[in-house]
C-alpha cells in the first residue's frame, strides 16, 4: 500500500510542478463558475441539479486532458522502464497513478462546494439531493478518469491517448441519445451503459444501487483493462524502442 | 548467482535473442559486448523482468524470474540505455522515490541518499531540477537510482554514455569499489571500458551468444597467433574484431 501512496504522491506533485494542473484547475472553475451564476440567475432556485449537469458536460473534455500523460508519457521517457524493474505489482503501479489523477479530480470538486454555500446562504436548498448530485458527479469523473487512465496505457502519444478516451468517453455520455436509433438488445445496451442516465437519477436526488455498481463496476473495469494492458506489453516486449 | 538456459526472445517473426545460455557467480563483473542491434538490451532487459522470454529460463539464486519476479527485483539495481529520469523532479526528490519503490526502509533512506549522491558525486546538484542538469549529470543521477538501494545485483546499460574521461574513470572506481559480494554486468560498445573493469566477457551477435569466456583468457595473444599476427599486445578490439570476422566466414568461434 506504501508504494500506491508513493506513485500517487508523485503523480500529483507531477501536476503541481507543471503549470497543467494550475491552468486546467484555473479554467474549469473559472467556466463553472459562469454557467453557476447564468444557472442560478436563470433558474432563481436553490438548486444546484443544472450546474451538475453543465459540470458532468465538461468532464468529458477535462478527464482526456489531465489523464493523458499518465502512462504515456512514461513511455515515452523511458521511465516505465524504471516502475517495471523495482519490486512493485502492476496493480500498485495502476493504482498509484489513479488515486494520484482521482486526487487532483477531487482537489476541483472540492473547491466547487463554494457553490453549495452560496445556495444555502441565499434560500433553502435540498442538502441530501446537493450531496447526491456531488456524489454523482465524482463518480462520473472518477468513471472518466478510468477510461483516460486506460487509455494513456495503450500508446505513447498524448494527444492519441487523448483522443481515444474522448472517443470512448464521448461514446459512454451520449450513448443514450443513440439507443432510440436501435433495437433489441442493442437499444437495451446502449441504454444501461449511459453515463448520463445514471447520473440524472443522482442529481434528481435517486440513490440506486444500480447507479452506484454502475459508476464501480465501470472504474473496475477499466482498471483491469490497464493492468492487463501494461502486462501484455511486458510479455510481448513492447518499449519505447 | 545468475543462471540463463536457453532463452529465447521473438519481437513477431524476429529473434532477437537465439538460446542464449550462461552462468554469472556472486562478485564477478561481466561485460557484455556486442554490435548495435545485437540483443545486449534485449538480454539486460529479460535479467531485469522488464521483458518476459519468449522460452528459457532465468534462475537468480536458484527463484525462476517468471514466477518470483517482484523478489527478484529487489536484488537488482538497473540503470537502462537511456537513464529514467523524471525531468521535473529535483535529484533529491527522484532518489527519495526511487528509494521508496525499491524499499529503502525509512530510517535508512537518508544514508543510502548520502551514500549514492556521494559515489556519484551528485551533492552541489541534488536540489537543482533533473531537467536543467547536462547529460553528464543525469547520467550520473541514473546511476545514482540504480544503487541506492545497495542492491546485490546490478546491471548497467550503457553506463558510460554522457560521461566526460574523468568522470568514466570515477565510474570505473566506483564499480570496482561495488565489488564486494555485487554481481555487476555492464553493456557497451566501448571495448576498453570493457578491458579496465570486467573479468569475464560475453560477447553477442545477431542474438546469440559466440563467446563467454575470462578477459585474460580471451587477451592471450598465443590464442591469436593468427589473426594477431605479429601483434605484440592483443586488445578487447582485436578480439571482438577476430570473432566477428569468422563467424561471419561461417566457422565456429
Amino acid at each position: 500500500m506504501s508504494k500506491v501512496i508513493c506513485i500517487a504522491k508523485k503523480e500529483l506533485s507531477s501536476y503541481f510542478k507543471s503549470p497543467m494542473a494550475y491552468i486546467v484547475l484555473a479554467m474549469m472553475i473559472s467556466i463553472f463558475n459562469i454557467f453557476f451564476f447564468l444557472i442560478i440567475d436563470q433558474n432563481r432556485e436553490a438548486s444546484l441539479g443544472d450546474v451538475f449537469l453543465v459540470m458532468d458536460f465538461m468532464l468529458i473534455f477535462l478527464t482526456p486532458i489531465i489523464t493523458m500523460r499518465l502512462f504515456s508519457e512514461e513511455k515515452l521517457t523511458g521511465t516505465m522502464e524504471l516502475l517495471m524493474t523495482a519490486p512493485i505489482s502492476n496493480t500498485a503501479i495502476v493504482l498509484g497513478k489513479y488515486i494520484g489523477v482521482l486526487t487532483l479530480f477531487s482537489i476541483m470538486i472540492i473547491i466547487t462546494f463554494f457553490y453549495y454555500g452560496v445556495v444555502e446562504y441565499f434560500g433553502q436548498p435540498d442538502r441530501l439531493t446537493i450531496l447526491f448530485g456531488y456524489v454523482g458527479v465524482w463518480l462520473e469523473g472518477a468513471l472518466f478518469l478510468s477510461i483516460g487512465l486506460m487509455a494513456s496505457s495503450w500508446t505513447r502519444n498524448q494527444i492519441v491517448a487523448a483522443m481515444m478516451s474522448l472517443s470512448l468517453i464521448f461514446l459512454l455520455y451520449f450513448s443514450a441519445n443513440i439507443s432510440p436509433h436501435l433495437t433489441g438488445s442493442a437499444e437495451t445496451l446502449f441504454e444501461s451503459i449511459s453515463s448520463l442516465n445514471h447520473l440524472e437519477n443522482l442529481v434528481s436526488g435517486s440513490f440506486t444501487v444500480s447507479d452506484i455498481s454502475y459508476y464501480f463496476s465501470g472504474i473496475l473495469v477499466c482498471l483491469l483493462i490497464t493492468r492487463v494492458s501494461i502486462e501484455n506489453r511486458q510479455l510481448a516486449g513492447i518499449s519505447r524502442k | 548467482m545468475i543462471s540463463t538456459n536457453n532463452i529465447s526472445k521473438n519481437f513477431g517473426s524476429f529473434e532477437a535473442l537465439k538460446q542464449v545460455s550462461f552462468t554469472i557467480e556472486r562478485g564477478e563483473i561481466v561485460g557484455f559486448i556486442g554490435r548495435n542491434g545485437a540483443g545486449k538490451t534485449t538480454l539486460m532487459r529479460i535479467l531485469t523482468a522488464y521483458y518476459s522470454a519468449s522460452s528459457g529460463t532465468v534462475l537468480i539464486d536458484g527463484d525462476d524470474i517468471s514466477k518470483n519476479s517482484l523478489e527478484i527485483r529487489r536484488k537488482i539495481g538497473y540503470l537502462p540505455e537511456t537513464a529514467p529520469l523524471y525531468l521535473n523532479m529535483t535529484v533529491k526528490d527522484y532518489l527519495n522515490f526511487a528509494a521508496e519503490i525499491r524499499e529503502v526502509s525509512a530510517k535508512d533512506r537518508r544514508r543510502q541518499l548520502h551514500r549514492a549522491l556521494e559515489l556519484c558525486q551528485l551533492e552541489n546538484v541534488s536540489h537543482k531540477t533533473i531537467g536543467t542538469l547536462s547529460k553528464g549529470y543525469k547520467q550520473r543521477t541514473g546511476i545514482a537510482q540504480a544503487i541506492i538501494h545497495d542492491p546485490e545485483i546490478l546491471i548497467l546499460d550503457e553506463p558510460t554514455s554522457g560521461l566526460d574521461p574523468i568522470q568514466n574513470r570515477q565510474l570505473r572506481t566506483l564499480i570496482k569499489g561495488l565489488k564486494d559480494h555485487r554481481t555487476v554486468i555492464l553493456s557497451t560498445h566501448i571495448l576498453s571500458e570493457v578491458e579496465q573493469i570486467a573479468q569475464r566477457v560475453l560477447m553477442i551477435k545477431a542474438g546469440e551468444l559466440i563467446v563467454d569466456k575470462p578477459l585474460d583468457e580471451l587477451l592471450n595473444t598465443r590464442s591469436f597467433e593468427q589473426s594477431a599476427g605479429s601483434r605484440k599486445t592483443v586488445t578487447l578490439e582485436h578480439v571482438f574484431e577476430h570473432y566477428h570476422r569468422i563467424r561471419t566466414s561461417g566457422n565456429a568461434a
